[in-house]
C-alpha cells in the first residue's frame, strides 16, 4: 500500500507545470481596445515578452481569475463579494486590485435624435420600462428602442447599479454583444439609446446626462470626469490573484506610466495618475 | 452554454441572411406586391426552370459533360438584365425577417435563461478494511474499488430576476437520488437582497456542509459533519440574506429533520436550524445553531422515543499573508439521541503556483463525552494537481486512529474530476 502511495506521488509531483508562456489579459469588452493598445506598446518597448488580450465581459475575465486560466482579468466593474469568497476558497487569496483607468459611462443616440440631454432619473425610467416614448423625454413621437448588454458584462452591471439604482431592465432591452454592437446598433436605429464606454462613439452622439431632474447637463470628458460633474464615471480595474511579479508586474507598471496613461487618454477614456 | 446559444444566434443570423440575399436577388419575376414571404419561399427552392436558366453554365468547368448539356425544352436564359425588387418588396421582405429574427431572439432569450453545469468524480479506493468476502444483494465488505462517487447536473433556470429554479440530481453506481431541488425567490426592494429557499436544500449549519463536493480538497467531509448532518441537506423553507455592504450573512430554516434518506417526516415537529457570519477582510467567522426533535424506534416503546436533538458551532476561515496559505476549521457540539458529542475539524490549504494544492487535514470526533477513549481522530493529507480549468486529479491518504489503539483502517484515494 504504502508503495502504490509513494509511486502516485511521486508520479503526481512529477507531472511538469506548465512554463507560463505569455501573460494573459481576459475580461471586459469595454477595455479590450485600451488593454491591446497597452500591450502592444508594452510588447514593443520590452521584446519577448507576450501579452495576450482578450474580451468576453468583466465577468468572463473574473471567472477566468477564478478558474486559473488568466493571470490579470480586466473589469469594469469592482469585483463581487460572491466572486472574492471563490477567489478565497480555490487560492486562498482575497485578490489584489489595480484601477487603471476611469471611464465615464456614455449614453448613445443616434445623431438624428433631437434630444440632447436626460437626467439620471429619465434614464432610469427609459430603462426600467416607465418611459417608452421618445416624446416623454422632449424628442419627437416615436417608441424608444432600448440597447443593453449582456449580462455577464461589467457595464450592464455598473449602469443597473448606478443609474438604474438595481432595479430590473425592460424586458423589452435588447441584448448585444459588446460595446461595440450597441454603438452600432444606434447608430443605425433613429429611436435607439444605448450605453458604454466613451471610446466607442463612432457614428452616434453622447446625451449630455444631469445627476438629477434639473441642473445642469454634461458631456463625459477628462475635465467633466475628473471633476465629477459628469453623473455617471467608474474605474477600470485588473484583478490579479496576488501582487503581480514578473512580467504582469512590468506590464502593469507600464500601463500606470505616464507612456501608459497617455495610451489610456489616446482610446477614449480618462487616467488615474 | 452561454457560448453555445451565442453561436446558435449566430447560425440562425447568419441563415436569415443568406435567405435575404436569396430572396432579394434570385427571383425577378416576382409579381409587384405580392406576399413577399411567399416569392421569398419560391425564390428558394431552386426548382424553378427561370432559375436554372439563369445560372452561368458555360463558365463553370462542372457544368461541362453530357448531363448539363442544353435540353431544348427547357426556356432559355433572357438576355435582358433581371429586374430589381421594388422597394415594397424589399420592405416586406425586411419585415419578414424582422419578425422571424424577433421570434427567433425571443426564443434564444428563453434558452438564454437556463444554464447547466455539473462535474464527475471517478475514484480509485484502497481501503486497509477491505475483505474477500462473496457479496450480500446490498453490500460488501470489500471496498477496494473504482467507482463514481459523485456525478451531478445542475440545472438552473431564471424564471425572472428575483425567481430561479434549482435541480440538481445525482446519478452514481449505487443509482439516482435528488441532491437539490427548491425554488428561490428574491426580494428587490433592498440591498440586503433577502432570499427565500423552498424544497431541498443544505442545511445551513457551518462551513464545510454547504461547501460544494466538487471544490472541497479532500475527498469526503469530515467525520463530525458526515456524521450529524448525513448527507447534508433537508426538506424545508430557508430565508436567507447578505448585508452592512456584504460583511454579514444569515441563514435561517425551518425543515422536517429527517435528512434526505427518509421519505417522511416521522414526527409533527419541524426543526430550526441557522448560520450567521461576518466577514472581517482575510476572515470570516461563522456561528451555527440547532434545535429539534429525533423520533428514534424503540422495542420497548412501539410509538418510539423522542430525543432531543442540538447542535451549537462556530467555524473560520483565514486566508493568511503568505501568498496561497489559508486555514480553516470548525467546531460543534451537541446533544444526539441523548449523548453529548463534539468534534472538530482543521485544514491547512498550501496553493503552489495555480495547479497545486497542498493539503492536510486534522478531525475529530466523541460519540459520547460522557464516556473515555471513543474519539475518533483523522490525520488526512491530499495532493491536488488542476490540469485545467474543468478537471483536477487528487491523491488522498487519511489515517483514521482511536484514542486506545490505531486499527487498520487507513484510506487512500485517487480521484479524478471532470467539471463543466
Amino acid at each position: 500500500m504504502k508503495r502504490i502511495l509513494s509511486t502516485l506521488l511521486l508520479a503526481a509531483l512529477a507531472v511538469p507545470a506548465f512554463a507560463q508562456k505569455a501573460v494573459t489579459v481576459k475580461g471586459s469588452d469595454t477595455m479590450v481596445i485600451m488593454n491591446a493598445r497597452i500591450a502592444e506598446a508594452f510588447m514593443k518597448k520590452n521584446p519577448g515578452t507576450t501579452i495576450q488580450v482578450t474580451g468576453g465581459g468583466s465577468g468572463v475575465g473574473l471567472a477566468g481569475l477564478i478558474n486559473g486560466v488568466t493571470d490579470i482579468a480586466a473589469s469594469s466593474r469592482p469585483i463581487k463579494t460572491s466572486e472574492v469568497d471563490k477567489l478565497k476558497q480555490r487560492f486562498q487569496t482575497r485578490g489584489h486590485t489595480v484601477p487603471i483607468a476611469r471611464d465615464g459611462l456614455a449614453v448613445y443616440l443616434n445623431t438624428s435624435n433631437p434630444v440632447r440631454e436626460l437626467s439620471m432619473p429619465q434614464l432610469k425610467e427609459i430603462y426600467t420600462g416607465k418611459v417608452t416614448n421618445w416624446k416623454q423625454v422632449g424628442g419627437k413621437d416615436a417608441p424608444i428602442v432600448l440597447y443593453s448588454r449582456e449580462n455577464s458584462s461589467g457595464t450592464y452591471q455598473y449602469f443597473k447599479d448606478t443609474v438604474l439604482l438595481q432595479k430590473d431592465y425592460s424586458p423589452r432591452a435588447q441584448t448585444l454583444q459588446g460595446t461595440a454592437a450597441v454603438v452600432n446598433a444606434v447608430s443605425k436605429d433613429p429611436n435607439g439609446i444605448g450605453y458604454g464606454g466613451a471610446a466607442y462613439a463612432k457614428g452616434i452622439k453622447f446625451a449630455k446626462v444631469r445627476k438629477g431632474a434639473t441642473g445642469p447637463a454634461f458631456e463625459p470628458n477628462l475635465t467633466t470626469v475628473r471633476s465629477g460633474q459628469y453623473p455617471i464615471t467608474r474605474f477600470l480595474y485588473f484583478y490579479l490573484r496576488s501582487a503581480p511579479k514578473g512580467t504582469a508586474k512590468q506590464f502593469i507598471d507600464y500601463a500606470l506610466s505616464p507612456e501608459g496613461q497617455r495610451l489610456v487618454s489616446a482610446v477614449g477614456y480618462f487616467p488615474v495618475k | 452554454m452561454k457560448r453555445t446559444v451565442t453561436h446558435i444566434t449566430f447560425l440562425i443570423v447568419l441563415s436569415l441572411s443568406l435567405i435575404a440575399c436569396a430572396t432579394s436577388g434570385a427571383d425577378p419575376n416576382t409579381t409587384p406586391g405580392g406576399d413577399p414571404a411567399m416569392s421569398g419561399e419560391g425564390s428558394m427552392s431552386g426548382e424553378q426552370p427561370d432559375q436554372q436558366g439563369e445560372q452561368p453554365q458555360s463558365d463553370s468547368p462542372q457544368t461541362e459533360g453530357a448531363d448539363m448539356a442544353p435540353n431544348p425544352d427547357e426556356p432559355v436564359a433572357s438576355d435582358e438584365p433581371a429586374e430589381s425588387p421594388t422597394a415594397e418588396e424589399l420592405a416586406g421582405r425586411l419585415e419578414t425577417l424582422t419578425e422571424a429574427f424577433t421570434e427567433t431572439r425571443n426564443t434564444v432569450e428563453v434558452l438564454n435563461r437556463m444554464r447547466f453545469s455539473g462535474y464527475i468524480q471517478a475514484q480509485y479506493v484502497n481501503d486497509e478494511r477491505s475483505v474477500d468476502v462473496l457479496p450480500t444483494p446490498t453490500t460488501t465488505s470489500n471496498r477496494d474499488q473504482f467507482s463514481v462517487r459523485r456525478a451531478r447536473v445542475k440545472f438552473t433556470y431564471q424564471v425572472s430576476p428575483t425567481a430561479r429554479f434549482i435541480l440538481q440530481p445525482d446519478v452514481t453506481s449505487s443509482g439516482v437520488t435528488l441532491k437539490d431541488g427548491y425554488v428561490e425567490l428574491t426580494e428587490p426592494w433592498t440591498t440586503w437582497r433577502n432570499t427565500l429557499l423552498a424544497g431541498q436544500f443544505n442545511w445551513p449549519f457551518g462551513f464545510e456542509i454547504g461547501y460544494s463536493s466538487s471544490s472541497r480538497e479532500m475527498p469526503e467531509r469530515s467525520l463530525i459533519v458526515r456524521t450529524l448532518f448525513p448527507g447534508e441537506r433537508d426538506r424545508g423553507v430557508q430565508l436567507t440574506g447578505r448585508g452592512f455592504a456584504e460583511r454579514f450573512l444569515y441563514q435561517i430554516a425551518l425543515v422536517n429533520g429527517t435528512g434526505t434518506s427518509q421519505s417522511f417526516d416521522f414526527n409533527k415537529r419541524k426543526d430550526l436550524v441557522g448560520r450567521v457570519g461576518v466577514n472581517f477582510g482575510p476572515l470570516d467567522i461563522g456561528v451555527s445553531g440547532y434545535r429539534g426533535e429525533d423520533l428514534v424506534s424503540n422495542t420497548a416503546n412501539p410509538r418510539g422515543v423522542t430525543f432531543d436533538k442540538e447542535r451549537e458551532g462556530v467555524d473560520f476561515q483565514l486566508v493568511t499573508p503568505i501568498p496561497g496559505l489559508g486555514f480553516r476549521g470548525e467546531y460543534i457540539t451537541g446533544k444526539e439521541r441523548g449523548a453529548d458529542v463534539d468534534g472538530w475539524y482543521g485544514y491547512l490549504i498550501q496553493n503552489l503556483g495555480t495547479r497545486h494544492q497542498l493539503v492536510v487535514r486534522v478531525d475529530e470526533y466523541d460519540s459520547n463525552t460522557d464516556v473515555n477513549n471513543n474519539a475518533i481522530r483523522t490525520l488526512g493529507g491530499a495532493y491536488i494537481f488542476h490540469w485545467d480549468a474543468n478537471s483536477k486529479v487528487m491523491i488522498a491518504y487519511e489515517e483514521p486512529e482511536l484514542e486506545i489503539n490505531d486499527p487498520d483502517d487507513n484510506v487512500f484515494t485517487l480521484r479524478y474530476q471532470y467539471a463543466f
